[in-house]
């Protein structure tokens, strides 16, 4: 995490993606956490309502770390490839990146959600 | 000079060092997000794994002295961090069903080399034969060769490998009764564990043509290449066509731009003109197809496999879903991952190295 004493530029980087990844984590969270609750409202039974949520948000979240990687690795590529194809498309190696890395957030949220659930059921 | 630095001395001239490294950390996150999207499917998918290895017949005290063992009714999340763990230390535990009591690393080790074989024999096809029929179809651009090498690319690229397979075991195995229908070798023919190198005694790869080409097996290889040629084939086929296609538009391409007409027009020879500007050039998009073809390759090996019977990782993946041997399958699909991007970054590599702005 930043601090104090670092210079703006590097507290900028760091606070930009904290909040990009927090904010997927707090939805996250309260998805997780309702989910859970709702399901094992709805089934009567906890341990199995935990582990269809947590896998859900273990799902969620290797797609988004999947995809960020992905969009690292081959977005720039993409996007010269469109450009050389000469096809109209808004999609952008930073805009997957960002959504991807808010997706990561969203799905750890889940998994952290549910089990502070669980423990509380 | 110590080794790492030696290594980076040898592969400096051909791509920075740094590209490598920021391309091996990147692998990280997706081994990573591979084995979480295995750890979750897994667990949403139905099954017991207690009654898989205790059978239906078990009682409840012993199923559920199988969960605890196995800490199935530890939390979730102390499951899943245990999980990537042991992933990332590639220990899977041992297999519950189709190697019962051995461990799904040495599964891997016993059934990978199979898979690689089968899909290297099927790459070097393709590419041998797709590169120069891609330049051949574009030098030749509208005669009846590029009209013929078209075609068959189009039904190379169209026929799927569960119905060329049968296909071709009815035709040369039930028919003619050229090839053998499945295995890897000649049953009469058995094949020692160790090879000699200079009196030392060593571990054979578990390639079948190249450990008999080790042991100076004439006979053995033979009847391995015998063995391989139809399932080679198979997999070959579609990327053979996959290849020579986009070697045709990328050369048809690159033989349209001025630097070539300027060579040309500065004496240069045709032949010379194509291989040395024209050829290096529109490698750079087949490379790109190749690495993502490997996937593939792998991917048909599970048809492949299935359909010759040769016990490969993609028959011991399609084994382990069909009896919910969860280690073999998270095993085998993190192999597979790892190999697919361990390809891709070969890839990069080659890449960058066709066209250093690629770096940038």
């Amino acid at each position: 995490m930043a601090q104090r004493g670092d210079p703006p530029r590097l507290r900028q980087y760091v606070a930009v993606r904290a909040r990009l990844v927090g904010s997927g984590l707090v939805v996250g969270l309260l998805l997780g956490g309702l989910g859970m609750a709702g399901w094992t409202f709805y089934t009567g039974d906890a341990q199995s309502s935990e582990a269809t949520v947590f896998a859900l948000g273990a799902l969620v979240f290797g797609f988004g770390l999947l995809g960020w990687s992905g969009s690292i690795l081959a977005g720039r590529g993409i996007e010269a490839m469109q450009e050389h194809m000469g096809t109209r498309s808004n999609w952008t190696e930073r805009d997957s990146r960002r959504a991807m890395a808010r997706l990561c957030g969203g799905g750890g949220g889940i998994m952290v959600g549910t089990s502070i659930v669980a423990v509380l059921l | 000079m110590n080794w790492t630095q030696f290594l980076f001395r040898l592969v400096e001239p051909v791509v920075p060092p740094r590209f490598v490294i920021k391309r091996l950390l990147l692998l990280i996150p997706v081994l990573f997000g591979v084995a979480s999207v295995v750890f979750a499917i897994l667990h949403l998918a139905p099954g017991d794994p207690a009654i898989i290895i205790a059978g239906q017949r078990a009682s409840a005290e012993q199923l559920e002295q199988i969960r605890v063992e196995l800490g199935l009714r530890r939390p979730l999340w102390e499951q899943y961090l245990s999980f990537l763990w042991d992933a990332a230390r590639f220990d899977f535990g041992q297999s519950y069903s189709i190697s019962r009591g051995n461990s799904v690393r040495s599964v891997i080790s016993d059934r990978l080399p199979i898979t690689l074989e089968l899909a290297i024999y099927g790459q070097a096809a393709g590419i041998l034969l797709g590169l120069p029929l891609g330049i051949i179809s574009a030098v030749k651009q509208d005669s009846l060769t590029d009209h013929v090498t078209r075609i068959g690319a189009l039904t190379g690229i169209s026929v799927p490998i569960f119905w060329s397979g049968p296909l071709l075991i009815l035709l040369f195995s039930t028919y003619l009764d050229v090839f053998p229908t499945s295995g890897r070798i000649k049953s009469t023919l058995f094949l020692p564990d160790t090879w000699m190198l200079f009196g030392r005694e060593l571990p054979l790869t578990g390639m079948i043509t190249l450990d008999t080409i080790l042991l100076g097996n004439t006979e053995a290889f033979l009847s391995a290449a015998h063995h391989l040629f139809l399932p080679a084939v198979v997999i070959g086929v579609y990327s053979t066509a996959l290849i020579s296609r986009m070697m045709r538009s990328s050369m048809l391409e690159v033989i349209r731009q001025d630097y070539i007409r300027t060579a040309r027009a500065k004496g240069q020879g045709a032949k010379i003109t194509l291989m040395k500007h024209g050829f290096r050039n529109a490698l750079i998009p087949v490379v790109t197809v190749i690495g993502i073809q490997f996937g593939t390759l792998l991917g048909g090996a599970v048809l492949t496999e299935t359909v010759f019977g040769i016990n490969g990782m993609g028959l011991t993946i399609v084994n382990a879903i069909g009896v919910s041997d969860y280690p073999v399958v998270q095993g085998t699909v993190l192999t597979f991952a790892l190999l697919f991007t361990l390809v891709n970054l070969l890839v990069d590599v080659t890449y960058s190295y066709l066209d250093p702005r690629i770096q940038q």
